[in-house]
């Protein structure tokens, strides 16, 4: 017994000894720099949209502008806002909607580069509104007094679904709105736990290979060619590292062009930091990647979500955006 | 009598495999939701052969091990202070009641805010859940110490250290050693909740990738190498539990059956 206490009292101080050691970030807006080389933390969600930031680190962008990625995966938006305003990233990756809340929200964010955008192309997005495969569901306006999932509340797709149903006639205040996570949602529409689904890729695939239909493309009824989502950093970093920034700017739209042009390399790199089957990743529909994102959808997408209550003030488009 | 019982744990376990096969297999659950056994093995299979997953496996147990550790050192040294040091216990009854029921993942917005997605956001999980396990079993462990012991050693004139000891010690251990074993399960269990949600390296974000990947194979494969680990840790534990108690009434009773 002597020698188990003695072991814990060691094993103790060699916690407090060790967790000491481990807490020496440096200062949070730094960014360690070597050899002329910043290197950047950069928050995502493993998910297909932030493919071209990936090839554009593999096939040196970034490097050719004096930075290099760190890439931090998160699970949802959720931790990724706090993690860029509390300096653990430099960078992140979040929808336009979430970045409005935050900021009327006084949540110092700064929109630097685009991120995706949506195909425009109807029944040809990354996104739809979907329904199983013998569901009597036509149209978005037949969803009145029915159950459709979405996979956050008050969020960008709480907008486009409603202005799905405003676009085909319907009444959005009668649409019962849920909250699922995106990977649930196909099995729960396959059970006709919910009547339809508002889906992104890699779930629009599955749902479409087991024969749901796409009644709209919410995305498209906001915008046609809505910017969905952008790289963004902290009001603080984006002061006091201008020039950080402009080179994330630059290295990103080379990246975004690069990843447009050729979208084989962009499926490709997928699949090293996701786990998405390949009889899946043949099907899915690539967002759009344009360099520049585009302001008038994103007003119409503010409109809306004004109108629906998102917001607590009018956000401020001018400050938000680069 | 202990081959027999390997042999009924096994053989509950084939049944229990042999259930996963079937019940997707007769169409009572979509395959495309629920793989049969077979395909999950098939799975597992491929991921061990991925260092990643090696990489992500040692993540885990990292942030468990750490955080067991710390939450076991803080639990019982807070214990016994608390319940040492004249009403201090009572001035903190009200504020341990209050804190302990607070689930762990609560704190999630809080960790990322101060760690981001790194281990120690883990660690913070971990060990708050965990901590309570330890803390109210050694308080109940020090309640347990017999006044009569108590009193003699303090009329042979043993000070405070003495008696903390060689009199409430011995008592405690035994809650000790409970506290730490239900800590631990506790610790596995909150370390992969953490990474599932935050999305620190380790098996749990394994899981979320996969899930948000559409690979339910791949995804039940790992949820399965969870399970094993829990199951290993809680042997370990009780193996651990056994070694430092064997001076003890209920163990010696135990072996003695």
């Amino acid at each position: 017994m002597r020698r188990l206490s003695a072991g814990l009292t060691a094993g103790a101080l060699l916690l407090v000894a060790t967790a000491c050691g481990s807490s020496d970030d440096g200062s949070p807006d730094a960014g360690a720099s070597s050899g002329g080389v910043t290197t950047v933390k950069l928050g995502v969600i493993p998910i297909v949209d932030v493919a071209p930031l990936y090839l554009g680190q593999q096939k040196g962008l970034f490097e050719k502008h004096g930075l290099k990625l760190e890439f931090t995966t998160a699970q949802g938006g959720a931790a990724i806002v706090p993690g860029v305003v509390s300096g653990q990233f430099q960078f992140g990756f979040s929808n336009v909607t979430s970045l409005m809340v935050a900021q009327t929200n006084g949540v110092p964010v700064k929109a630097v580069a685009n991120g995706i955008a949506s195909t425009g192309v109807r029944g040809k997005d990354f996104n739809g509104l979907m329904v199983k495969k013998d569901s009597p569901v036509k149209s978005a306006k037949e969803l009145e007094g029915k159950k459709v999932a979405i996979n956050t509340l008050k969020n960008i797709n709480e907008t486009a679904v409603r202005q799905a149903v405003r676009e085909a006639g319907g009444d959005p205040d009668k649409v019962k709105l849920v909250e699922m996570a995106f990977d649930q949602m196909p099995a729960a529409l396959d059970q006709g736990q919910i009547d339809a689904a508002c889906v992104v890729e890699p779930a629009t695939a599955t749902i479409r290979s087991q024969g749901g239909r796409e009644i709209a493309s919410p995305l498209i009824d906001v915008a046609p060619e809505l910017t969905v989502a952008m790289y963004f950093t902290s009001t603080q970093y984006a002061q006091q590292n201008p020039d950080v920034v402009k080179k994330f700017q630059e290295a990103t739209a080379e990246s975004l062009a690069y990843a447009e042009a050729h979208p084989d390399e962009a499926r490709q790199i997928v699949t090293t930091y996701t786990k998405i089957p390949a009889a899946v990743l043949e099907q899915v529909v690539l967002p759009k990647w344009p360099a520049e994102p585009n302001r008038s959808s994103i007003e119409a997408l503010m409109k809306l979500g004004e109108e629906d209550g998102l917001f607590k003030k009018t956000p401020d488009l001018d400050a938000l955006l680069p | 009598m202990k081959g027999v019982n390997v042999a009924l744990g096994a053989a509950g376990l084939a049944a229990f495999l042999a259930l996963g096969e079937a019940v997707p297999r007769l169409g009572l659950v979509k395959e495309a939701y629920f793989p049969p056994t077979s395909r999950i093995a098939g799975a597992l299979a491929d991921e061990v052969t991925d260092s990643a997953f090696w990489s992500a496996l040692g993540d885990t147990l990292t942030g468990w091990a750490l955080g067991l550790a710390i939450a076991s050192c803080a639990g019982i040294v807070v214990g016994v202070v608390v319940s040492v040091v004249p009403y201090l216990r009572e001035v903190t009854a009200s504020t341990i009641e209050f804190l302990r029921p607070i689930p762990s993942v609560a704190l999630i917005p809080l960790a990322v805010l101060l760690y981001g997605t790194e281990l120690r956001s883990v660690l913070l999980l971990v060990v708050y859940a965990s901590f309570w396990q330890v803390l109210i079993q050694v308080l109940y462990g020090v309640q347990d110490v017999d006044p009569v012991a108590d009193e003699t050693a303090r009329s042979y004139g043993l000070g405070t250290w003495a008696r903390v000891r060689h009199v409430l010690w011995p008592t405690a251990l035994p809650y000790v050693m409970t506290g730490v074993r239900l800590a631990a399960a506790v610790a596995l269990i909150l370390a992969i909740t953490a990474e599932l949600i935050i999305g620190a390296p380790g098996l749990g974000k394994l899981i979320g990738v996969a899930q948000a990947s559409q690979a339910v194979p791949e995804m039940y494969a790992l949820i399965v190498v969870t399970g094993l680990l829990g199951l290993l840790i809680n042997v370990g534990a009780r193996t651990v539990e056994r070694r430092a108690l064997a001076w003890h009434q209920s163990v010696r009773g135990e072996v003695a059956v």
